[in-house]
Formats: structure tokens, sequence, C-alpha cells
């Protein structure tokens, strides 16, 4: 992030939303909402700022386990190192800007458009931890059930408890920990899909840490499968087993507190061994909850008009040989935006993204085929609309002229002319009395 | 589609190259079976 932001000829635009995108490879128009701060680029990050700031909130970066003001940083390292304020809280009593030493604090800032052209676009949303329903296995209803993004601030040095494994409830050091994996994931009435093995592997991570900070610490983890493939993983795995980290098959639908304790008792079978049911009791319950996309990318599919597939992701081009374009070219995807993956595989397919992107910009030309749609007969054009509607590709614009077909746009599949009722469009190359002929000439021996 | 699960066509069978599925009008459809065709199978 900080090299990025300090690299010549490289514009990062953060706080900001993508509103819309028009165009075409090598010639789209990015309209980029840049949101206002209400601090100024003067601001050097310094914190007096916040340290006067009244107004206290939940805090977004640590999952709520601490507060930040009205005028904060998003997080310790962010790019760029300025201070915003969040409208919604501020009360406006002006003491931040009395204590800025730089004079950096602006309340009439206004939120900026900016338009940008661009040849080629790369999406890289990211990703969203799965929000379990409230009350299922005891989320949001027991203090002492948490998912592994907060265990995750929970224990980052720079995060509210200073990396101190401690729990919700009282603020003692829990010493019998369960995980459970594939929390709203592998399930067919949440996600159906695996997030890829990251969940496991966050598990094993985490585990592996608590036993760092507290060695008598008693973990297990309640699996489905273990999904640990990629270079050295087993071997991590295994290691994990060997500093004594418990690993249980089963299925667990139900926890129960203990309202006196706030400890979690929970019901469950190996099914690997004939043990049977068996209650065990627990201090701290961590949700591997699964990966989902990113909040808002709906609009931003809307404003490409790229394909979604069925578990929300961004579509590629092809599921196994080319999962790094989309079907629109100058269109790429980096990342977890196009599925769930591990930050090895995110930054693999980071950089494919970005090549395929320089293979395509570093020529002054683009080939397309002639294989077009064509509104060759504008009489016969009723401006119905259908085809503007059924086009995968937003090539087509009905006006009061008729339809109107952007070749470059255009991909030639022929959709706009099988649902076009009065036939005004034709298909270069594949016209219909071509197939015509070739279907009389196959079925002129029966 | 047949030739993945390595199955075989019918010998019966005239295959037409269409650029996409979205491109197969009712009316080409329609034109085979009037020519005599027992069906159409739209493989995409």
């Amino acid at each position: 992030m900080l090299q990025s932001a300090r690299t010549q000829g490289l514009n990062l635009y953060t706080y900001s939303e993508v509103e819309d995108v028009q165009g075409f490879v090598g010639n789209f128009t990015v309209k980029i909402r840049k949101r206002a701060r209400y601090v100024n680029n003067d601001c050097n990050g310094c914190g007096a700022c916040w340290e006067v700031c009244p107004a206290y909130g939940y805090n977004e970066f640590n999952e709520g386990l601490d507060s930040r003001k009205a005028i904060y940083s998003a997080f310790a390292q962010a790019v760029p190192s300025l201070a915003q304020i969040d409208m919604n809280r501020c009360i406006k009593c002006e003491l931040c800007k009395a204590a800025c030493e730089v004079d950096a604090i602006d309340f009439d800032q206004k939120d900026e458009i900016i338009e940008l052209n661009v040849g080629s676009i790369a999406v890289a949303t990211g990703w969203d931890e799965f929000e379990p329903p409230t009350g299922y296995l005891g989320y949001n209803k027991y203090p002492n059930v948490i998912t592994q993004l907060k265990l995750e601030r929970i224990l980052a040095p720079n995060g509210p408890t200073l990396g101190h494994l401690v729990r919700p409830s009282d603020g003692k050091v829990p010493k019998r920990i369960l995980f459970i994996q594939c929390v709203g994931s592998r399930d067919l009435n949440m996600n159906t899909y695996c997030s890829s093995g990251v969940c496991c592997m966050i598990s094993i991570k985490n585990s592996k840490l608590i036993k760092q900070h507290s060695p008598d610490a008693d973990i297990t983890v309640a699996y489905m499968d273990m999904r640990a493939a990629g270079k050295d993983y087993e071997e991590y795995f295994t290691l994990s087993r060997k500093e004594g980290i418990k690993y249980i098959r089963t299925n667990i639908s139900r926890i129960k507190e203990d309202p006196n304790t706030h400890n979690l008792k929970i019901v469950m079978q190996n099914t690997l061994s004939s043990g049977g049911l068996k209650e065990l009791e627990f201090d701290m319950v961590v949700l591997s909850a699964s990966m989902v996309p990113a909040k808002g990318v709906e609009s931003i599919q809307k404003m490409l008009k790229l394909e979604m597939s069925q578990d929300g992701f961004f579509k590629e081009f092809h599921a196994r040989l080319n999962p790094i374009d989309t079907k629109i070219p100058g269109i790429v995807l980096a990342g977890v935006s196009q599925g769930p993956k591990s930050i090895v595989e995110s930054i693999a397919q980071g950089r494919a993204a970005a090549s395929s992107l320089a293979r395509l910009m570093g020529k002054d030309k683009y080939r397309i085929l002639l294989i077009r749609a064509a509104v060759e007969d504008k009489e016969k054009c009723a401006k119905c609309g259908l085809c503007e509607l059924n086009c995968p590709y937003n090539a087509i614009t009905v006006s009061d002229d008729g339809a109107e077909i952007d070749e470059i746009l255009c991909r030639g599949c022929g959709t706009c002319l099988a649902n076009c009722p009065s036939e005004a469009i034709t298909l270069r190359y594949y016209r219909e009395p071509q197939y015509e002929k070739q279907i009389d000439a196959i079925l002129e021996e029966i | 589609m047949a030739g993945t699960i390595r199955a075989q066509y019918p010998a019966t069978l005239r295959p037409v190259r269409i650029n996409c599925t979205g491109r197969v009008t009712p009316s080409l459809m329609m034109r085979a079976i009037g020519k005599g065709a027992d069906g159409v199978v739209v493989g995409a």
C-alpha cells in the first residue's frame, strides 16, 4: 500500500467509490466519487485531533471491540496517513480544528467527482466475512461466541487488547477454546461452496498462535474435513497436531451457555470414533465463518455488466482455462473478487491480471473480429428495446432513431437477433439464409 | 457435450455450428423440423 502511494504515475484514490463506468477496452470513462474527509492533504496524521474529540462510537476496524472517535484514522497503517471525520458522529464542536497544528481540518469540504479516461480495469473487490444469522451457534447471543475476524483483532499486537488473548464476557484468559469450521460454508442453507481451505488454515494458524501465548491452552477444532491443500500446508497441519491441538470430526448443531459463567456447553460426537455423544465445556468458541463477496459488488457488477457466478463472486472467462479475464475485453479479475482464495493464490492472480492487462495495453492497436451484429434495415426496427434488454455486453442502445449497436462492445453472440420480433438485426457472416441453406442441404437426403 | 463424457453421437445426427446458443432462432429449429428432422438438439 505504502509503496503504491509513493510510486510516481500511480494515482491512488482512497475513501472513494466508483459511480459509473462507460465505454470499451482502451477507452473507458470512469466516474469516481472522492468522498469528503473534511481533512485536507496538509494533515500529517499526528493524532492531536482524535485525542481531543469528545464523540465516541463503534470501531469497525476492531470489530466493535473498542471505540473510535468521530475524527479518526481508518487504522494505524492507513495509506495515505490522513485523518477523516465521520459526519454521522461528529457533533461539530470544532475542538479538533483548534487542536490541529497544520490547520488541515476543513468542515466545508465537499464530495468530489473525478472523471478518468482509462484503457483497462482490474476488479479487485475482495471479500467480507460471512455474518452468521443471530442465534446460529450462539452468535450475537452469547458474548463468548466470536468469529474468526474478531479473534484476529484480539490476537493482533496493535489490536484493542494489544495482542493479549482475553474473552469478551469477563476479560479473563480463556483456556478451553473451540474452533468451529465451515460456519456458513458447505451448507445447503447458507453458502454451498467451500471457502477454498482458507478458514481451515486460519484456524490452524490461530490455534498455534494461541498455543504460543499460553502453552497450557486446550484447543479443539471441530471440523467437517480439514482442507490443507497447498505447499507446506499439510506439514503445518501435522505440526499443529504434534503441538497438542485436538481435531474432532463432527457437526455441531447447537451451543448452550451457562448463564453464570458464560462458558459454553456443546454436545458433539466424534464421527471417526465410536465414543458416542459427549458434552464438552469451553471458555470461548470461535466460528470460522466463510468468505463472501464484499458488500457493494452488485453495483460494480451492474456498472461493468459482468456476469456473476452462482456463489455471488464475479464470473471469469473460463473457470479452468482462464480464471483471470472476464468476457468483457479490458476487464480482468484479481483475488477474491473471482472466488475464495488464499493470499498465495490472490497474489498469483493479481500478478496474472496485471500482466494480462499489460499485454493488452502494450500494443497500440486492438484487433476485433468482424463477426458483429448490425441493424442493416433501420426501417424494420420497431424500437421495442428487446435487444437492449437482452444484450449481455451492454452494446445496444435504443433511441428514437432505432437500435444502435456499438461494434466494439458487441461480441457477435447473436442473442439480439434471436430476440428481435421484427427481424431487423443481422449477424455478419452468420446470416439467417446461410443457416437455412445448411439445414436444407443436411436434410435433403431424407 | 457428448465428447466430454466420451459418449457417441448417433450417426444420423447432423451438426450445424452456430456462434452462440443465443443466436439460435425458433425459425431455424422449426425449419429443420419442417424439412423432415425428427428433433433438434441445442448443445451449449
